[in-house]
């Protein structure tokens, strides 16, 4: 076990250390975009391996405890945006406000017990990785419009407008992040759909409320809300950022919240 | 979506393209007696009034708020529900009735009619399901009574047509006293008279007419006697005794035999570790037992093939088996609704595509 962890704390290095570089070089107006690129692809590679190392250790997925929940969304957060970054260039600045939301889960992942967990019989499915692998699409990419929105609403509150100049113009941020929050509708719809046929082969009901079916069902509503209201209103830039934030807010107590205070993912569900 | 796009939704949700909008009618003078042509009118004036875009937000709004009443309150998990989601199919068959978007985007009215048709099986679904309960010891045939159950009111109540028999169970249990997979063989006679056989278990319900049955958590131990009244047919009788390991240390239970009116206090009693949380285990009957039963209050103790007098006939003690709990789940819109949500979800990832695909996302 020391050995994927420390591999782990050497990847965790390499996206703080990607991502400090990317908030100073915004403060700074420097454009180390590659360094940046590289830095997030190390800390990827690293973190790749050391979850394979636990999976091959354990014979099963990051899945059950919440420094496993947390480690497998780092790293498919980080993939995401990391991708974002390298096909995108010109949201680049963004992870200066990506990243120190990735920052926090890294805190909370490095506080964490990386203590194993029971892989229970009703988790042996194939649907288990489709309904986690779609979950982690949309979470993805609700981050990249996390940080497209968070632009916008820096430069509404006057903050870095200089710095974030060079970004594309408000309008342009918000069709972007529009085209993030429609894919994570699709994902989010995926991943409950996937989830609840999962649930019923497993547990004989295809939804039961549960703490996390329920939270879930909130934050697709709040999505499918956001992108109603976007595509029938002319709302502003700014107010579907902060509806983008709200978005991003449900799903990170959603996916974090729920497992943190329950005794599994799906409670009870076991 | 774009400028004109935009304007076309909120348009078509004031102006649309129907009777409102046809100048010929704007000149009837008023009548005293309502002509056809406005009361199509009104109707009309009236569905896209329950089609506003503004009203599907409220209903979103309504919707989730119902959900966090349900989730609060478990006494009220019909209506909070029922009422938007009902709101919501009206608003979306308005829409699609009268907005012109629907016609020029095909994707979107898909999608559309997929939310609608989802709602409406929702509810069919509520309407007629079963959720069950039911406990087997081994060699038992299910004879279509369940031990709890929550069905809605138009449920066909099939349940009596269906039989099976549990012929034994096996569960490996890990280290620490953790479940793993279940394997359970269950016998039945399909539509010919033929005897069918599965193992069924975690991910494998059995599925006969519609009913679907799961193996559960629970199960546990169940001694087997046979009833010998002074009056009447001899009978066989299991006591389902507490779930095992939940309740390791409470193997006990009050049963009446069938057609007795003298209860009888069973409790099992073994001094073996059948569930070894050092090392993997399986699930098994001891290989040892001794099975004490309290009949008023004389204590008695016994062994495969004693017997005990009671009152009102003889009880003889057949042996120990094991029991396992089965839930069971009707609801005959399942296919239908994956279905329904499949087409929803590709509706809606054709409609995206066509609007991003013109235009490349880093431009």
């Amino acid at each position: 076990m020391d050995l994927e962890l420390q591999i782990l704390w050497a990847g965790i290095i390499a996206y703080v250390a990607s991502g400090s570089l990317a908030i100073v070089a915004l403060l700074m107006g420097k454009r180390p975009e590659r360094t940046v690129l590289a830095l997030m692809v190390l800390g990827l590679v690293l973190h790749t391996a050391s979850i394979a190392l636990r999976w091959e250790r354990l014979g099963h997925g990051p899945f059950i405890t919440m420094f496993e929940i947390l480690s497998s969304n780092v790293w498919s957060l980080m993939l995401a945006f990391a991708l974002a970054y390298w096909r995108i260039p010109k949201i680049r600045p963004a992870a200066a406000v990506v990243m120190p939301i990735l920052f926090i889960m890294m805190g909370w992942l490095m506080l964490s017990h990386p203590g194993e967990g029971h892989f229970p019989p009703t988790y042996r499915t194939v649907w288990l990785y489709i309904h986690i692998g779609f979950g982690k699409v949309f979470l993805g990419a609700v981050l990249v419009a996390v940080g497209l929105a968070g632009v916008i609403l820096l430069r509404r509150f006057d903050l870095g407008v200089d710095r974030l100049a060079r970004l594309p113009d408000d309008r342009r941020l918000d069709e972007l992040a529009f085209r993030f929050m429609a894919v994570g509708l699709v994902f989010e719809t995926l991943m409950l759909v996937a989830g609840a046929i999962w649930a019923q082969d497993a547990w004989g009901r295809y939804w039961a409320w549960d703490p996390l079916e329920t939270w879930a069902f909130l934050t697709w509503l709040t999505l499918a809300f956001t992108i109603h209201a976007r595509l029938a209103f002319k709302i502003q830039p700014a107010t579907h950022a902060t509806m983008i934030m709200a978005v991003f807010g449900l799903a990170f107590l959603t996916f974090f919240g729920v497992p943190f205070i329950s005794t599994s993912p799906h409670k009870g569900a076991v | 979506m774009d400028e004109r796009q935009q304007r076309e939704l909120r348009e078509s949700a004031v102006i649309g393209s129907g009777p409102t909008t046809d100048p010929g009618q704007r000149n009837v003078p008023p009548s005293s007696e309502p002509r056809p042509a406005v009361l199509r009118e009104s109707a009309y004036a009236s569905l896209k009034a329950l089609a506003s875009l503004k009203l599907t937000l409220v209903i979103l709004a309504l919707l989730g708020a119902g959900i966090i009443v349900s989730y609060q309150l478990e006494g009220a998990r019909t209506w909070p529900l029922v009422l938007p989601l009902g709101l919501l199919a009206v608003n979306l068959a308005a829409a699609v009735a009268t907005n012109g978007v629907f016609r020029r985007q095909t994707a979107l009215l898909v999608f559309h009619l997929a939310l609608i048709a989802l709602v409406l099986l929702v509810a069919a679904g509520r309407l007629s399901y079963l959720k069950g309960k039911l406990e087997l010891a081994e060699g038992e045939v299910f004879d279509g009574t369940l031990t709890d159950f929550d069905a809605g009111p138009l449920h066909p109540w099939r349940l009596d047509r269906v039989r099976f028999a549990n012929e034994g169970f096996t569960i490996d249990y890990a280290p620490g006293v953790r479940r793993g997979p279940t394997r359970n063989q269950v016998v039945w006679e399909d539509a010919a008279g033929n005897a069918q056989r599965a193992v069924v278990g975690d991910h494998d319900p059995l599925v006969l007419r519609g009913y679907r049955f799961y193996t559960s958590h629970n199960k546990g131990f169940a001694p087997v006697f046979l009833w010998q009244p002074k009056h009447g047919e001899a009978a066989l009788g299991s006591v389902h005794l507490p779930s095992y390991p939940i309740h390791e240390y409470r193997q006990a239970q009050e049963w009446t035999p069938p057609g007795s009116r003298e209860a009888v206090w069973v409790m099992l009693q073994f001094d073996e570790v059948i569930l070894d949380p050092e090392r993997p285990s399986e699930f098994r009957l001891p290989a040892q037992h001794s099975l004490v039963v309290r009949a008023g209050e004389e204590r008695h103790e016994l062994r495969p093939g004693e017997a005990l007098e009671l009152g009102d006939g003889r009880l003889v003690y057949q042996g120990l088996r094991s029991w396992m709990g089965y839930t069971v789940f009707y609801d005959w819109t399942l296919p239908w609704l994956l279905a329904a949500c499949v087409v929803a979800v590709a509706s809606l990832a054709w409609h995206f595509w066509g609007k991003f695909a013109a235009k490349p996302w880093d431009a």
